[in-house]
């Protein structure tokens, strides 16, 4: 390319793949992958199912540095199985913030990134996928006392099912427009409600209630982020920076149920309805 | 003979019989106005049993209203219409001929109606007169095919019957010129009437040429036909647009062309301000384009590389871009977009140096079909500029590189590109023996079979393998072998002979990426100007504004 300087021919975070985010997040040479893809530690169970298994089963997971912090960070691919964790996915992923938690318990302050881009538990590999999901959970739990767990959720594909609880315990969860953050994905609500509740396919219906937009507003993620991977770097840095936050949004559930609990399921709900529900704004 | 035994000729038979007609709604109309509600009433008096009626079914603007109007009439008093569309998208184009109101068909394009026809067909209740391309059926319009009746859309109308089409002009100029100028009449179903022809953006159609005008009781009906996500281009996409741009734009110096609507195609658009721009071929190629405009082009156009677009029709959420780049688009005096179906398919067909499109089969002599088996999908305008027309006679740099020789006597030829995968998604191959379009014609016992674009007309076949240099083919039997050679794992493509490829790929005849100087590993989605329509929207300086059904966000 003749012409480095237009920004526009860049690739933005939300378009690269999973190891090319976690090589621009760290410091330029510092990244160094564990259980690469040259390492073959392939799921066991796909292949018996069909499915073509990938070297690196579809995580990619580093340790490096951001600004000469030590960090670890797990990338999800989210073109691999939809970004659904399986055995090895998901105790990839456990392993390296246990890494972290080893680390900070040695006296080197290590904080993880977590690039979140999943459909939750990979259905074929269903009780051995919920439990590495467990287990990533109470890494989480640990780490974050020592050092901040910080959350990305950039889109394609978006964080759904077991992750999506995995996302509501880091210390800091950070949000693109094309992000979605859901318990349940558009389909399977779809599904379960019915097409006239939840049309999966009115794509600025289904941004309006799980988009990284809306949950910004509504106060379940920290920060809505550009696009671009300096953007993306930038809202990581500050939340390095504040370190351990005093209070975990996980903790603050009681005040999340009290919430819920008022609302009326009589009315269908819209986007502008779930944020004042949220954010207490005006009694509804 | 006798001099005073002239018979006395009624000269003005049509003419007098359009008075007759209009008389008839005389109580109905308000002027040149149907009120919404009596559509149904003013289209029994002035349709007769057995009117040959033009409709307008375009990609971009379907006069939905007054198809579905006609749907309803009472099939005792109209009855065996001739219908004449461009294209029959609508489910409703095809219960006239259910209920009777019609018999006869003569259309161009059905796509998503394709299976119904033939159905239609087999029960006997539809008759096709004849399948055409675009510019063909339109000429006809002018010869044996005059309409009675054009039932027409439009954006607005003043109460005069002034016409602002909107950016989708399509088909109307040619329909109601056909229809006017021979004592047909002309009923435009429009969004929204005003008072007053200067409440109109721009008028498209004078009110001379109109007889009826009505409001219709929604929006016409639009569809996003041409935009291609790029999420959903491939690295092998990347890698067969860098062999285009590499192979055939550069070495002909292709200046003009018409793009197709598949990914490969899109995937160029994007690859002309990355690959294009490294190979130093800016202002060289690609500067003046037929297509309507499809959002890919958005940073090709940034960047510098378009002088001209021509568009067909327009695409859905490009409204405000087109009007902001004016001294790319055709624009009205209102800075909105004026496309023109007609006149497109004349440039694409006449002017431009090049069509390269995708296709679903190529035979092994290089004849190429969309036709699936029970499917009469028709032609669209492809077979238009997807030939080398015969009365071109102005040269231009790709043209005469085609010429073989240096006789004053010979010709140029437009480069006609088939650019395909060996195999569709459903590991069905591209390139087959026998064109299913072939067992249709049997099936159907039609005169010709459905091929899209004839062997003799294609200059070259792109595949992931490699290109096939057909246009310097020395014998029939040589541009098997060069097809073969591109036609990887297919049944076609194993049957070739590895040493005559191997000589033909050092004859320059067949090319591989590596032939090319690309290196397969280089083609990746990093290349491409845009990977999402967001980043297109980001291009644009927010002007695009996708269709939700295009947005992640």
């Amino acid at each position: 390319m003749t012409d480095q300087t237009d920004a526009r021919l860049i690739p933005s975070f939300v378009e690269q793949s999973a190891r090319q985010r976690v090589e621009g997040m760290l410091d330029p040479g510092s990244m160094r992958e564990l259980l690469s893809p040259f390492d073959r530690m392939t799921s066991p169970w796909l292949e018996q199912q069909g499915v073509v298994p990938q070297f690196d089963d579809g995580v990619v997971v580093a340790k490096g540095t951001l600004n000469a912090h030590p960090v670890v960070v797990a990338a999800i691919e989210g073109s691999f199985q939809g970004g659904s964790l399986g055995e090895v996915a998901g105790a990839k992923i456990a392993g390296i913030l246990e890494l972290a938690l080893e680390a900070c318990q040695l006296g080197t302050p290590t904080a993880a990134i977590l690039v979140l881009e999943s459909g939750g538990v990979r259905l074929q590999e269903a009780n051995l996928g919920l439990a590495a999901i467990a287990e990533i959970q109470s890494a989480i739990v640990a780490l974050r006392q020592h050092q901040p767990v910080i959350g990305l959720i950039t889109g394609p594909v978006g964080c759904f099912g077991g992750m999506s609880i995995t996302a509501g315990l880091c210390s800091y969860l950070l949000m693109t427009r094309e992000g979605r953050l859901g318990l349940n994905g558009p389909l399977v609500i779809e599904q379960e409600a019915g097409v006239g509740e939840y049309d999966s396919r009115d794509r600025p219906f289904i941004w309006s209630l799980t988009g990284g937009e809306q949950r910004y507003a509504t106060g379940l993620v920290d920060a809505f982020m550009g696009q671009s991977l300096s953007q993306v770097r930038a809202a990581v840095l500050d939340c390095l920076q504040q370190g351990v936050p005093e209070q975990f949004r996980s903790d603050t559930i009681e005040a999340s149920l009290a919430t819920l609990g008022q609302v009326d399921t009589e009315h269908q709900i819209d986007a502008t309805r779930a944020r004042a529900i949220l954010t207490q704004e005006q009694p509804s | 003979m006798q001099a005073t035994a002239q018979p006395k000729v009624n000269w003005h038979s049509r003419r007098q019989d359009k008075h007759r007609r209009m008389a008839a709604l005389n109580d109905l109309a308000r002027g040149s106005v149907i009120p919404t509600a009596d559509i149904k009433a003013a289209l029994e008096r002035l349709l007769h049993p057995g009117d040959k009626v033009v409709m307008e079914g375009n990609n971009q603007k379907q006069a939905d209203f007054l198809s579905r109007s006609l749907a309803g009439v009472d099939p005792q008093k109209i009855n065996n219409l001739h219908m004449i569309m461009p294209s029959v998208g609508r489910p409703e184009h095809l219960d006239l001929f259910e209920k009777g109101i019609a018999r006869k068909l003569d259309f161009s394009f059905s796509g998503p109606q394709s299976l119904r026809i033939g159905q239609l067909m087999e029960d006997g209740l539809l008759e096709v007169g004849a399948i055409h391309t675009y510019i063909e059926l339109y000429a006809r319009l002018f010869v044996d095919l005059n309409p009675r009746v054009a039932l027409l859309a439009g954006f607005k109308a003043d109460r005069a019957g002034n016409i602002y089409t909107g950016a989708s002009t399509e088909d109307t100029p040619a329909l109601v010129e056909a229809t006017a100028f021979r004592d047909g009449i002309v009923i435009f179903q429009v969004n929204e009437i005003v008072d007053d022809v200067t409440d109109l953006p721009r008028v498209d159609i004078p009110a001379s040429w109109v007889d009826y005008i009505v409001q219709a009781d929604q929006p016409f009906f639009i569809e996003p036909l041409f935009t291609r996500d790029p999420r959903l281009i491939t690295p092998v996409h990347v890698l067969m647009g860098m062999m285009a741009i590499r192979g055939i734009y550069e070495r002909h110096q292709v200046q003009s062309l018409n793009h197709g609507i598949g990914f490969n195609t899109a995937a160029i658009e994007l690859l002309l301000p990355t690959y294009g721009e490294s190979l130093g071929l800016k202002g060289k190629i690609c500067r003046h384009w037929t297509l309507n405009p499809h959002p890919t082009l958005i940073p090709a156009i940034e960047s510098g590389w378009v002088e001209s677009v021509h568009c067909f029709g327009t695409e859905l959420g490009m409204e405000d871009y087109i009007a902001a780049r004016p001294d790319v688009f055709f624009t009205g005096k209102d800075g909105s977009l004026r496309s023109n179906r007609a006149f497109c398919q004349l440039a694409g067909q006449y002017a431009v140096d090049m069509f390269i499109g995708s296709t679903l089969q190529v035979d092994g002599d290089g004849n190429s079909s969309t036709v699936t088996r029970g499917r009469l999908a028709g032609f669209g305008g492809a077979p238009n500029m997807g030939h080398d027309p015969g009365g071109r006679r102005h040269a231009s740099p790709a043209w005469l590189d085609m010429k073989q020789d240096d006789s004053l006597l010979g010709k140029g030829r437009k480069l006609v590109v088939q650019m395909v995968e060996t195999f569709q998604d459903s590991n069905k191959p591209t390139l087959v023996e026998e064109l299913d379009a072939l067992a249709m014609a049997r099936d159907y016992k039609m005169p010709l079979a459905p091929v899209m674009i004839y062997a003799r007309d294609v200059t070259h076949v792109l595949t992931e393998e490699g290109i096939a240099y057909l246009y310097k083919a020395q014998s029939l039997e040589q541009r098997r072998a060069m097809i073969a050679a591109v036609a990887g794992v297919t049944p076609l493509g194993l049957q070739q002979d590895p040493q005559e490829t191997a000589r033909l790929r050092a004859a320059g005849l067949v090319a591989y990426p590596e032939d090319l100087g690309i290196r397969r590993s280089d083609a990746s989605r990093d290349l491409l100007a845009a990977r999402s329509i967001s980043d297109l929207q980001d291009w644009s300086g927010g002007l695009y504004q996708p269709p939700a059904k295009f947005r992640s966000w």
